[in-house]
């Protein structure tokens, strides 16, 4: 187990360092004069002048690097020169956001695959089965941009909940009611992208530990069929969930992004985007690199997780 | 989206499934989306750029069978030369990712050793490397856009999953009998590479370049809806939903017949592709 | 109160038959046996034979899908075929309870072992949570599992294949089951601990007044242990009868394969001097002769035309299926 986290921990460095570079590269790969493109046109001498400082352009480039990476570490992102403001403040607002986003939908759609996996695998090929394999394989050709154009269009028009516009987003702390009103939508969306995933995973999971001996032994004690499927079915198929769930999440984020996107939920995406149109290269650079390692930490966790649930995988 | 993610192939050889009709079904409705998208100048349609002022959103009629949108353009034209984009984006990255990343899968399945160790670590690091940020940062900067560099820079992307799925393929087959049976026999590496080793694995490779290229096309749609594919007034499906956006409550059939048309035609390649996959008894295996 | 000397088991014209691809696959066909209280009976036959299906039908544990069954089984008066899963489920585990034959496949390796023996005490006999825990670590110890307390947290994975053997019987007594099934309770583990866990079968059979159907594939297994045998063949009873004069007055040629294929005590290394050669007939494509024929020595035209059906051997109880019985100069141990 030990050797296992020390080994991971070694690959999550690797990546980390590689994200980094690419992150770095992103900006110093701009044609022209990296100061005048950065800061965008009419940029004054005096700032490309600090940022010719801060990146320190008139050093070797694996310098640059280190200055970079060390100005990071000390938790320094560097000041947008749009905004003014420093890329760390601005992540740091928007990223609850999306970590209460994702929360939600994920929440949601476990609630709703689970059941319906469960459902499913107790008869496979069954009418019921049938039914929910095709309605999943049909949504796994939808994406999320459509799905949330068709909630607006058939959901939140014909009730009038918000969808449009700046004030959609409501803050956590003013007003919890506000707040999952202006959620609902963008965790709907995502939910039903992970869902789908997670249904057909867990289904199929379930069908082949059901056909287990255990499975046949735990009958023969006289437990009950829900008993069974979730003591001793549920929990070794969990890992498979667990699997997907950790490449999903991340998978996620396009999704995620389009989503921000359309119902103006500043979140990390919506900012990526807004920041992309207003030519915000540090900004840019600054969510992809959070958001990148994010990836990397979440799948570092599942994996961590799995671990915990399965006794059989740290022991090989 | 990228659901492909998990679904790495490994053969399981016992008893076929008919293909049945939907699948022809689907075939037939792929084959007329390609042949809209090559014949589109050829075809009798309207000019799809063609602003008719006089007829601003209406909706579907015998002259404009999917209706107009909100600057009289015909939507049917639209969504017909749309597809063009969008189906040069799904096919032709695929032919990058499958271009490189096949080769080096098979290569390092049959060879193993030192090559496979080396080049597997390689690709396991960039795998976990979050391919769709990388894809949108790069297209954020690398201004501006056109069909071939989006083309360019998702079929880098996909490399190093094609390679996965390609390699697990390939060793599921490099070490069955006759495989081993040729190699003693002193057959040349290429002549096993292509008559022993590329025919077994090609169902699995077809079947996941299929779900692959629905995959991108998906991926394209999200990259036009977000401003970060093709610059309009091109037409692509994704654009023109991204368009539809803002005249959603006036004009639904602006978002409902381009959604329809990306929808179906990523519908129908999953199912091909499922159905080969389980045609040739291929199980999906979590990795 | 129920008659004691009334049987426990009454099995009566059973027949399982799976829905497969190929066809009907007849795993089990026309078998009839009782079995009294506190008696112990074996069923002997090579693998595929339906030992597994036939013990399963019993408890009426066979897969809930594409299989159908017919025939009659009486347990301690309850029918078990046709029973719905919600009658059978108050039977089992506290009337009758198995044993299962693979040791490695029949644990949930994600769930402690104490777990897996407590729940049954819990579920079935309503004891609190501290109680079952008592029981199940007297359970381990009463199966033979050293430091017990230690072991009851344990994963399957993290015990050899005779401690999982040892664990799986320790669920099957959780609930103190009047018919124990004992589907090979020993393949795969090695001599020494094949002995120890048939003798505490026979050990904890007499101190809890179970009756048990041992299964096996090894006649040398049961030849001490039971009163009676069955011998099974491509899904039926061929020979059936009292332990001593299956043994010393076998009819059937295939009971005597059997009997000397069998391991002999002599034999230290326990390898098999003699195999029967040949395969047992694939179900699917059964003929309507004796499905012995193709491997028998003594087979005649008529074997391979007409199926023989039981018929009563000289002593009482005994009876075997066969053309051509092999003469009974072996010593008359009945009389
Ligand atoms: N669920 C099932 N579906 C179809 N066929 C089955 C099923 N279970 C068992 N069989 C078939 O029934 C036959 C008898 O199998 P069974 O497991 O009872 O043999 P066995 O005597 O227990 O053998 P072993 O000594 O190997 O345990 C075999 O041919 C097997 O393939
Ligand atoms: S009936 Fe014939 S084939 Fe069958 S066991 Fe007897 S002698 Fe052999
Ligand atoms: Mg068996």
């Amino acid at each position: 187990m030990l050797r296992y986290v020390i080994r991971r921990i070694l690959m999550l460095i690797g990546i980390v360092f590689i994200i980094s570079v690419g992150s770095f590269f992103l900006i110093h790969l701009l044609p022209g004069n990296i100061t005048a493109v950065i800061e965008g046109p009419g940029a004054s001498p005096e700032n490309q002048a600090k940022l010719f400082k801060l990146l320190g352009l008139n050093r070797p480039i694996y310098e640059q690097y280190f200055v970079w990476i060390g100005n990071i570490l000390h938790g320094n992102l560097g000041t947008s020169f749009i905004s003014q403001t420093p890329v760390v403040t601005t992540i740091g607002n928007a990223l609850p956001i999306d970590l209460e986003i994702m929360f939600l939908s994920q929440i949601l759609a476990f609630a709703v695959a689970i059941p319906m996996a469960m459902r499913s695998a107790r008869k496979p090929d069954g009418v019921i089965d049938r039914f929910f394999s095709a309605g999943s394989f049909t949504m796994l050709s939808v994406p999320s941009f459509i799905v949330i154009i068709l909630l607006v269009l058939f959901v939140s028009i014909k009730l009038g909940i918000p969808h449009t516009g700046p004030s959609s987003y409501v803050s956590l702390r003013g007003d919890w009611i506000g707040n999952l009103e202006s959620m609902a939508l963008p965790a709907i969306t995502l939910a039903v992208g992970s869902f789908v995933v997670y249904f057909r995973v867990l289904r199929s999971d379930l069908i082949a530990t059901l056909q287990e001996e255990f499975i046949t032994m735990a009958r023969s004690k006289g437990l009950s069929q829900r008993r069974i499927m979730w003591r001793h079915a549920f929990r070794p198929s969990s890992v498979a969930l667990l699997g997907a769930a950790g490449v999903n999440i991340g998978g996620l984020l396009a999704g995620g992004f389009v989503v921000q996107y359309l119902l103006n939920i500043p979140g990390l995406g919506y900012t990526l985007i807004a920041a992309i149109n207003t030519d915000d290269y540090l900004l840019v650079q600054g969510i992809v690199l959070v958001v990148s390692v994010g990836v990397v930490l979440i799948n570092f966790f599942f994996d961590f997780i799995i671990n915990i649930v399965d006794p059989r995988i740290s022991r090989e | 989206m990228l659901e492909l993610e998990e679904m790495a192939l490994v053969e399981r050889p016992e008893k076929k499934k008919p293909l049945g009709p939907l699948f022809w079904l689907c075939v037939g409705w792929i084959a007329l989306n390609i042949f809209g998208a090559i014949f589109a100048n050829v075809l009798p349609l309207q000019n799809p750029l063609y602003q008719n002022y006089s007829a601003i959103n209406v909706g579907p009629s015998l002259h404009h069978i999917f209706g107009t949108d909100d600057i009289g353009r015909d939507i049917f034209s639209r969504i017909v030369y749309g597809s063009r984009v969008s189906i040069a984006v799904g096919f032709g990255s695929m032919v990058i990712g499958f271009g490189i990343g096949a080769p080096l899968g098979m290569l390092a399945a049959y060879r193993r050793g030192r090559f496979d160790t080396i080049l597997t670590t390689f690709m396991y690091i960039l795998l976990a490397f979050p391919a769709i940020i990388a894809t949108i940062a790069v297209l954020s900067f690398w201004t501006p856009r056109s069909v071939f560099k989006i083309i360019l820079v998702i079929g880098l992307a996909s490399v190093p999953l094609v390679y996965r799925v390609i390699r697990t393929a390939t060793l599921s087959v490099a070490t069955k009998d006759y495989v081993i049976a040729a190699k003693v026999q002193g057959a040349k590496d290429r002549r096993i590479l292509m008559k022993e080793l590329l025919p077994n694995i090609a169902p699995i490779g077809i079947s996941f370049l299929l779900i692959g290229i629905a995959t991108v096309i998906a991926l394209e749609g999200t990259l036009a809806f977000l401003g970060l594919s093709v610059t309009t007034p091109t037409p692509s499906w994704g654009n023109m939903i991204n368009e539809s956006r803002t005249v959603l409550q006036q004009n639904p059939w602006l978002a409902i017949f381009p959604s329809l048309a990306l929808c179906l035609f990523l519908l129908s390649l999953n199912f091909i592709g499922d159905r080969l996959r389980s045609h040739f008894d291929v199980t999906e295996v979590k990795l | 109160m129920t008659d004691v000397s009334e049987k426990l088991l009454i099995v009566e014209d059973l027949s399982t038959t799976f829905a497969t691809a190929g066809g009907p696959l007849p795993a089990v066909a026309n078998i009839s046996f009782d079995l009294g209280r506190n008696e112990t009976i074996g069923i002997v036959g090579e693998s595929g034979s339906g030992k597994t299906v036939l013990s399963r039908t019993i408890m009426g544990l066979q897969p809930r899908t594409n299989v159908s069954v017919t025939g009659s089984v009486l347990l301690d008066g309850n029918e078990m075929v046709g029973a719905s899963e919600d009658f059978k489920r108050r039977l089992w585990g506290t009337e009758v309870a198995m044993v299962f034959q693979d040791p490695m496949t029949s644990l949930n390796p994600v769930m402690r072992i104490g777990k897996q023996i407590d729940e049954a005490l819990r579920v079935r006999l309503g004891m609190s949570k501290q109680d079952a825990k008592a029981r199940a670590i007297e359970l381990l110890e009463l199966v033979g599992i050293p430091s017990p307390v230690q072991r009851y947290k344990a994963y399957p994975g993290q015990l050899s294949g005779g401690m999982r053997q040892r664990v799986v019987i320790a669920i099957a007594l959780a609930c103190s089951p009047k018919l124990l099934m004992a589907d090979e309770p020993t393949t795969g583990l090695d001599v020494t601990i094949q002995a120890q866990i048939l003798n505490l079968l026979d050990e904890l059979k007499e101190r809890l007044h179970m009756s048990v159907v041992l299964v096996t594939h090894d006649l040398g297994v049961v030849a001490t242990r039971t009163s009676r045998i069955v011998v099974m063949y491509a899904g039926r009873i061929v020979e059936i009868g009292a332990t001593r004069d299956v043994f010393a007055n076998h009819r059937m040629p295939y009971t005597r394969a059997l009997l000397e294929s069998s391991p002999k005590v002599s034999n230290a290394s326990h390898t098999r001097l003699i195999t029967i050669p040949g395969r047992p007939p694939n179900l699917l494509k059964l003929t309507q002769g004796c499905s012995f024929a193709p491997r028998c020595s003594y087979a005649t035209d008529k074997c391979h035309q007409e199926r023989p059906e039981l018929q009563a051997a000289d002593q009482p109880g005994h009876s075997f299926a066969c053309w051509n019985p092999l003469p009974t100069t072996r010593g008359d141990s009945a009389t």
